[in-house]
């Protein structure tokens, strides 16, 4: 899709007339497909569209997004689709509406009551760094504001500064393992807090010689550093000043380093792995209710084209292996937990959000004996107001068209709508346009939301 | 523009060997000397080299320009004239000079990305000669470092990378990439002609270089026409300073009047037709058996055309026009087209290299690289409406701060035939480059900044804290870079030399937190956060490069060398900061070093002064 060319009435019309999933599996194999959209001939004034009102659920506090990077296989999972080729071991499972490969994802079966699975997603790209970044950002990384587009998180740790107390001081913004998208053309204060959790917490927030001795030696530079109280070097290095002043309260303030650390028994529960470590950082983080509000964790490894049912190498079955036992605690945790007013969980406060960057080839597998990439694809949320044991959206008995959309735009769920979900629950106007752009454009939170193009899955509330 | 204005703030040093010497016009103040600039000589010089034992540095002029009555000069060059003539004209009042000490770290910075070294500093301060800045502008110049700082300059500008979102050049490709423009800028190729080189680089990409900027440029998730359009308008925003690619959807009517008002006034036709010039090109991709990497050759062909007949891809649908289903080349500024025979990429990189707004562009980018701030912002949007105070529609604004001195820097390019030290040297012998970044004429308004009435820091460039602090300390580092099956294993030992900001080891949190961006979808970033406040003070390859018992580190060899607190203040401040302390620090640190183990306290020592603000910034 193209940034700054879809006039918003076009979008409209053609997914009104069936035109989208004809034309859009038409090209499935070139991979990209947003390309219909604009009359060249008939330029509209990207101001003049009639702005529609943002539904804001306003339901969560914190967004936990787990990243699934290299795309799973949507009819192996969440959209299972028996065939031929499915392993006798998957023992498909019917729990209420959902068909469900029990002996893959045995623990996250547990809390189907928790997840509302939508099998009527759509990526744009089936191509891995350019769909990756779409996620992320939200529009086409090629397109008009791609070049300066903020991570979604860093806009939700933006939005959250001025509700910020004294007492916030973790970053509003923590991504785990891995750091994608940055802040783009917003202050760097926004940007993704990258770590890697230990079990003894984080190396960036303990001084290798000691904490007495970086007490000795902050002393000594507010002693010799002038220029921190005089302002002398201006307004850049102000800045710097006052960060400093922030990371040193971080690594002074008891417990904060605790939230990055994690016990023998729970790593063991999350699965024992860096990415069962990153759900308890993420569970942590959103805990104590310190300032984070957005927390991304991102697990690598789906790109299965080929032997994708071995049970050992790299394959569906040991890529699980990693992320059910994880999910499963993460859900199990945070339901476990209160939330910020009484009578509620950490969950209802919590919007978690699972997906890739788009989903894998159906049917019988490849000559490789794997999954290619493929548009179509799931997306499930849970908590922070979502309703559980849903599925929205159903697709055909491969799983590659969507038969049914499930929600009131009645088409495709694209990554915009997961953005603007996001954003609406945690009380963000997704239709927002900022004017402080050096592109002196406009940028907006969600491309073309204000003219109603894209929104919130409101049926997930 | 107006040669009857003679302001200055005291003409400095590097004067001297400019072409119109300066006569003197000054009226005030400088009764005891023949010039300002012996004046200003003076003043630095003494009051510096007698510092580590003498009293407190005067860093700044005794008597402060009176309002109203600027102290009258006469410019250095043109860049003065324009610079200090729109100060005085707006009652804009400009600092003092820099010292000698701020100078050299500054210009030293600017030029090689790296700090001084102590003999540098005092070389430069035992220097008594009236054209000593000239001299090391000249050093620096000159310089191997000069050069890794300006690949990495131009790397940054055409995006070299191994694997983007929507491309792969892979190492080798990369690797053969950044060896041709360290070559070329090693080997002084002029600005122009380096630009027609990878707009036609033909040839295998894992050996010729310069094939790279077409590669970096495919989509390769379209129709052809995408690519095409990609180095359009890539061309079009890193040579000449405009969003092209803003017509590569739409018609610029109804889009871009709030941004672009020339750009308002064209088609997408228009962008099209500036496409054609890359349509003619053959690109075969195939594993290269050495690296088992897919490598990309390309060759001209005369036969390729920009077609309109898309409807999937990244753009809007391509469809024809007035019944043809084809667009022939034109250039997107002024309409020309390639000579009968002539290749198409060979007939752009002529065209466009000759247009005027391609040296505008390119002076505005570096301006920007060494002041601070573009005389155009941002330096990708040039609305060539905009630019002439004549020509200047009803109610618009002009877009250059200073438009006559934007047209003066694009004419001096020219002139030196593209030669990018020239133009760089011009700018850093200018009264204006050398005002001091401390601003001591009153309170400071931020909205003089675009004024340039004081040098603004900037925070040092991802690559230049992590050398600065090597160098600093005296504990160099080793970086492998990634390189593909059969690639010669290549380490490097400064960050500036890294071939793409995907690499740099054990190093990389710390050069992603300062913002060097992907070279992709993250730009490189010059603003602060509290990651970095963190880096300097917990990152390991910062902290344990203090330590005492590392036998190779400043602070082992300083303690190796004497006892005495002062002379350790001395030479910790010289290495790290490239200055003596004033009188003041110099006893806070002597009480300091006294309070405890000497070990401890010199490690501290240097580790304060690396978090010392003035370390990071320039």
């Amino acid at each position: 899709m193209h940034r700054c060319c879809e006039g918003k009435g076009n979008f409209s019309s053609l997914l009104g007339d069936g035109f989208t999933r004809r034309r859009f599996f038409q090209v499935a194999g070139t991979a990209l497909v947003g390309s219909y959209f604009a009359d060249v001939a008939s330029a509209k004034l990207l101001e003049s569209a009639a702005a529609v009102s943002p539904t804001l659920h306003n339901t969560a506090k914190n967004c936990i997004l787990i990243f699934l990077s290299g795309a799973p296989s949507h009819v192996d999972t969440w959209d299972l689709k028996e065939g031929t080729w499915t392993p006798a071991d998957f023992n498909p499972t019917t729990f209420g509406a959902i068909r469900w490969p029990q002996g893959l994802m045995p623990n996250t079966a547990n809390h189907l009551d928790k997840l509302s699975i939508i099998r009527s997603g759509l990526a744009w790209a089936a191509v891995h760094n350019l769909a990756q970044e779409w996620v992320q950002i939200a529009r086409n990384p090629g397109g008009a504001t791609g070049s300066i587009a903020p991570h979604i998180g860093a806009v939700v740790s933006l939005e959250a500064q001025l509700s910020r107390q004294a007492s916030d001081i973790l970053p509003g913004f923590v991504s785990i393992n891995q750091v994608m998208a940055g802040s783009g053309y917003l202050p760097a204060q926004y940007a993704p807090f990258g770590v890697t959790p230990a079990a003894n917490g984080l190396a960036a927030l303990t001084h290798p010689d000691g904490a007495s001795r970086l007490s000795d030696r902050w002393n000594l530079i507010q002693s010799i550093d002038s220029d921190r109280k005089s302002g002398a070097l201006g307004r850049n290095a102000d800045d710097m000043g006052t960060f400093y002043n922030q990371a040193k309260t971080l690594i002074d303030t008891p417990d904060v380093n605790k939230l990055f650390a994690y016990t023998v028994d729970e790593y063991s529960r999350y699965g024992a792995t860096a990415f069962g470590a990153s759900l308890i950082v993420a569970r942590n983080l959103v805990n104590a209710r310190r300032g984070t509000r957005f927390v991304q964790t991102t697990l690598g490894g789906w790109d299965h084209h080929s032997n994708i049912y071995a049970k050992t190498g790299s394959s569906l079955y040991t890529s699980m292996k990693t992320f059910d036992p994880a999910f499963a605690a993460l859900l199990a945790d945070l339901a476990g937990m209160p939330g910020a007013t009484a009578g509620r969980t950490l969950l209802d406060d919590t919007l978690v959000v699972v997906l890739g960057e788009f989903g894998r080839t159906v049917g019988a597998l490849n000559a490789q004996a794997g999954r290619d990439h493929f548009l179509r694809m799931s997306v499930v949320f849970a908590g922070g107001g979502v309703k559980g044991s849903r599925v929205i959206g159903a697709t055909d008995d491969k799983g590659s068209a969507a038969v049914e959309f499930g929600w009131a735009a009645n088409r495709d769920v694209r990554p915009e709508d997961v953005a603007s979900t996001i954003y609406s629950s945690i009380g963000i106007d997704y239709t927002t346009v900022r004017h402080d752009d050096p592109l002196n454009r406009g940028f907006e939170y969600v491309p073309f939301a204000k003219d109603g193009t894209y929104g919130p899955i409101n049926e997930l509330f | 523009m107006r040669p009857s204005l003679f302001f200055l703030v005291g003409v400095l040093a590097g004067a001297a060997s400019q072409a119109q010497q300066p006569e003197c016009t000054y009226s005030r103040a400088a009764a005891a000397a023949k010039s300002p600039a012996a004046v200003w000589h003076r003043i630095s010089a003494n009051a510096e080299l007698a510092a580590p034992t003498a009293a407190p540095t005067p860093r700044r002029r005794a008597t402060l320009p009176p309002k109203g009555d600027p102290w009258q000069f006469t410019p250095v060059n043109f860049i003065d004239s324009e610079i200090f003539g729109k100060m005085a004209k707006d009652g804009v009042h400009w600092t003092g000079p820099s010292s000698d000490t701020e100078f050299l770290r500054r210009v030293t910075v600017d030029l090689t990305g790296e700090i001084p070294s102590p003999d540098d500093v005092k070389a430069f301060l035992a220097d008594p000669s009236i054209d000593k800045r000239t001299k090391a502008i000249d050093r620096l110049l000159a310089s191997d470092a000069f050069v890794d700082r300006w690949t990495m300059w131009f790397g940054d500008l055409v995006q070299n990378v191994q694997v983007a979102s929507a491309t792969v050049e892979s190492y080798p490709g990369r690797d053969a990439y950044y060896k041709y423009i360290r070559d070329s800028i090693k080997g002084r190729k002029p600005y122009d002609q380096m630009v027609r080189e990878v707009i036609a680089g033909a040839g295998k990409s894992f050996t010729n270089g310069e094939t790279n900027y077409f590669v970096r440029d495919e989509q390769n998730n379209g129709p052809i026409q995408d690519t095409y359009d990609n180095e359009s308008a890539s061309t079009g925003q890193r040579f000449l300073g405009m969003p092209l690619q803003c017509l590569s959807c739409h018609n610029g009517l109804g889009h871009l009047e709030q941004v672009n008002s020339a750009m308002a006034k064209r088609l997408r036709y228009d962008f099209w037709k500036n496409a054609a010039f890359f349509s003619q090109v053959t690109i075969t991709r195939a594993k290269d058996a050495a690296t088992q990497q897919q490598e990309t050759t390309l060759a001209d062909n005369t036969t390729g055309r920009y077609l309109l007949n898309t409807v999937s891809g990244n753009k809007t649908p391509r469809t024809p026009l007035n019944g043809q289903n084809f667009v022939d080349p034109e250039f997107f500024l002024g309409g020309d087209t390639p000579r009968s025979g002539e290749p198409r990429r060979v007939a752009y990189g002529r065209i466009l290299t000759a247009h005027p707004q391609f040296a505008r562009a390119a002076v505005n980018y570096l301006w920007k690289e060494i002041f601070g701030l573009g005389i155009v912002e941002p330096a990708d949007s040039f609305d060539l409406n905009r630019q002439d105070p004549a020509t200047l529609a009803n109610g618009a604004t002009l877009q250059p701060t200073h438009p006559q001195l934007l047209t003066q820097l694009a004419n001096a390019f020219v002139s030196s035939q593209y030669d990018i030290r020239a133009l760089l040297r011009t700018m850093v012998l200018s009264n204006a480059y050398q005002l001091s970044s401390r601003y001591t004429a009153g309170t400071w308004n931020e909205t003089w900044t675009p004024y340039y009435a004081r040098h603004y820091p900037r925070r040092l460039m991802s690559e230049e804290i992590l050398d600065a602090v090597v160098k600093a300390t005296g504990v160099g580092i080793t970086m492998n870079l990634t390189t593909a099956q059969g690639q010669t294993a290549t380490q490097v030992t400064k960050a500036m030399q890294l071939p793409d900001p995907t690499e740099g080891g054990q190093f990389r949190t710390l050069l992603n937190n300062f913002g060097r961006g992907n070279r992709d979808d993250d730009p490189r970033a010059s603003d602060s956060s509290i990651v970095q406040a963190l880096s300097l003070m917990n990152d390991n390859n910062v902290v344990s490069r203090v330590r005492a018992s590392n036998s190779a580190s400043t602070v082992a060899k300083t303690l190796a060398a004497t006892k005495d607190p002062g002379t350790i203040a001395d030479t910790l401040y010289l290495a790290t900061l490239a200055r003596y302390p004033d009188t003041g620090e110099r006893a806070t640190a002597i009480n300091y070093l006294k309070s405890g183990d000497l070990n401890r306290k010199t490690e501290d020592l240097q580790f304060a002064l690396l978090n010392k603000l003035e370390f990071l910034f320039n």
